[in-house]
């Protein structure tokens, strides 16, 4: 049993990193196509799994009624059925599908809306989130405020005009501390996604192992 | 002056590439015999992130109210560069539903969109209760999954703040520029916010809202460090031999740029 559960996809997934490290390596063609076929593999699991999701969702609210069966929660529970199945039923029965005036008009009026309210939400979490961090409560948050201030400011153009030092000291903190920083960061990231690449493809990574 | 070398069997443009895969295997296998034959391995030092999960799971049993864990609305990428991240993720969620499991806490995850993502993620959440003794606390409909994008993605997350409250939220996995909403509403609804992610563009995210932040990388450290493998913490001094690696091929560049070669010719072979 233990060979299907751990062995078996073990084998696989090491199978599979090796092909897509020797279609990285070498010139060879071959390598190249075995990787292309095992790619679209993801696109065909990807998008079958995609009911296993819906499932979930089902299965969440169908619980959530259960425990909650007030009209409130009836309503919350049939209201994301409704406009999944008019979505759908508007797709599919149009002819140009997705792209029929029908169905566009629904993503256009309904769903783009509802999209730019939650990027409109984000602008408030982040003023909030921005007043609470620019507190000068530690040297930390001071240089915070400080860079911070001179970053945004340079960009008001009264403000340059009157302390011309800002552009400056301005784009030297972008361009210097900004991006040594992040260059540091990224290399330190990717050298720790290569250990746990390599870990996984030699079977070692616990996490997909049973305890 | 002009640098051309040519091997058949191998592409160019990879072979520095190449230098470092073969030189990250090479340490890779000897810090995991090290660990395998249980040698002592270096001391990682303390993140304090991690005593706050802790902190914030005891926190929600005393308020009575659930613990939430998200790896992002794209964080359930299992065929994508960033796969590592999931796996860190997956690694802390273990560690954070054998907490819950152990204090009698609620865990509720958002998943993320890539439903392939949800059997290894509903396999760990068991296991880490197995671990502690209590599959029997283990709820399925504690799962929840929202569809693609982070439009009803966000909006689950924060209903299920609203509804149910929060004790503590942990958010470590793969995050884009809508994780700013659940980091800060759960703040907004008094719970405790606890997050990191590899991708470095949106660690000032979670500098911002977190209580306690891991920062790039550490999210990988973290990982190893709940896990309590010696397997995993190798793999953390192998990261640091890389460190070392990068670091003297810096300074090579640094004097061979000095003397006028250029560098980037020589480092593009």
């Amino acid at each position: 049993m233990s060979f299907f559960r751990y062995q078996l996809p073990t084998i696989i997934v090491t199978t599979c990193g090796i092909i897509m490290l020797l279609a990285f390596f070498t010139p060879f063609d071959i390598f190249t196509t075995i990787k292309a076929n095992l790619t679209q593999w993801m696109v065909v699991i990807a998008s079958t799994s995609i009911w296993l999701g819906f499932l979930y969702m089902c299965n969440a609210q169908y619980h959530m009624l259960k425990r909650n069966p007030t009209r409130s929660q009836k309503i919350l529970f049939v209201t994301p059925f409704a406009f999944f199945l008019l979505f759908f039923i508007v797709g599919i029965s149009f002819p140009k599908d997705t792209n029929s005036p029908q169905y566009l008009w629904l993503f256009n009026n309904i769903y783009s809306q509802v999209s730019m309210t939650i990027t409109g939400v984000m602008f408030f979490t982040l003023s909030s989130a921005a007043y609470r961090t620019f507190r000068a409560s530690s040297i930390d948050s001071l240089a915070l405020i400080l860079g911070g201030l001179i970053y945004t400011l340079r960009l008001i153009p009264m403000f340059p005009y009157f302390i011309p030092w800002l552009v400056p000291v301005g784009e030297w903190l972008l361009l210097v501390p900004n991006v040594g920083g992040g260059r540091g960061a990224v290399i330190a990231a990717a050298l720790a996604a290569m250990a746990v690449g390599l870990r996984t493809l030699w079977g070692r990574e616990v996490v997909l192992k049973e305890g | 002056m002009k640098f051309k070398l040519n091997i058949v069997f191998l592409r160019s443009g990879t072979y520095l590439d190449l230098v470092l895969l073969i030189f990250f295997v090479i340490v890779s296998w000897y810090f995991m015999r090290k660990a395998v034959r249980g040698e002592k391995l270096p001391k990682l030092r303390h993140i304090p992130a991690i005593e706050a999960i802790t902190e914030g799971v005891g926190r929600s049993v005393e308020t009575q109210k659930p613990v939430h864990f998200e790896m992002g609305v794209s964080g359930g990428q299992l065929y994508s560069t960033l796969v590592s991240m999931t796996l860190a993720s997956l690694t802390m969620l273990r560690h954070i539903a054998k907490l819950c499991a152990k204090y009698g806490a609620r865990l509720i995850v958002h998943l993320p969109y890539q439903a392939e993502s949800i059997p290894l993620i509903e396999a760990t959440v068991r296991e880490g209760y197995k671990e502690e003794g209590k599959s029997e606390l283990f709820r399925l409909d504690d799962l929840r999954y929202y569809g693609q994008g982070s439009l009803t993605w966000d909006q689950g997350v924060t209903a299920s703040f609203s509804q149910d409250g929060v004790g503590l939220n942990l958010a470590v996995g793969i995050f884009y520029s809508d994780v700013t909403i659940p980091l800060e509403m759960a703040k907004i609804k008094g719970g405790m916010v606890i997050g990191g992610t590899g991708r470095w563009i949106m660690v000032y995210a979670f500098a911002m809202m977190c209580d306690y932040v891991f920062l790039g990388e550490e999210i990988y450290a973290a990982g190893a460090i709940v896990s309590e493998n010696p397997l995993m913490l190798s793999g953390i001094i192998v990261e640091e031999w890389g460190k070392f690696f990068v670091l003297v091929f810096l300074a090579i560049g640094f004097i061979l740029a000095a003397i006028g070669l250029n560098v980037g010719k020589l480092f593009a072979l």
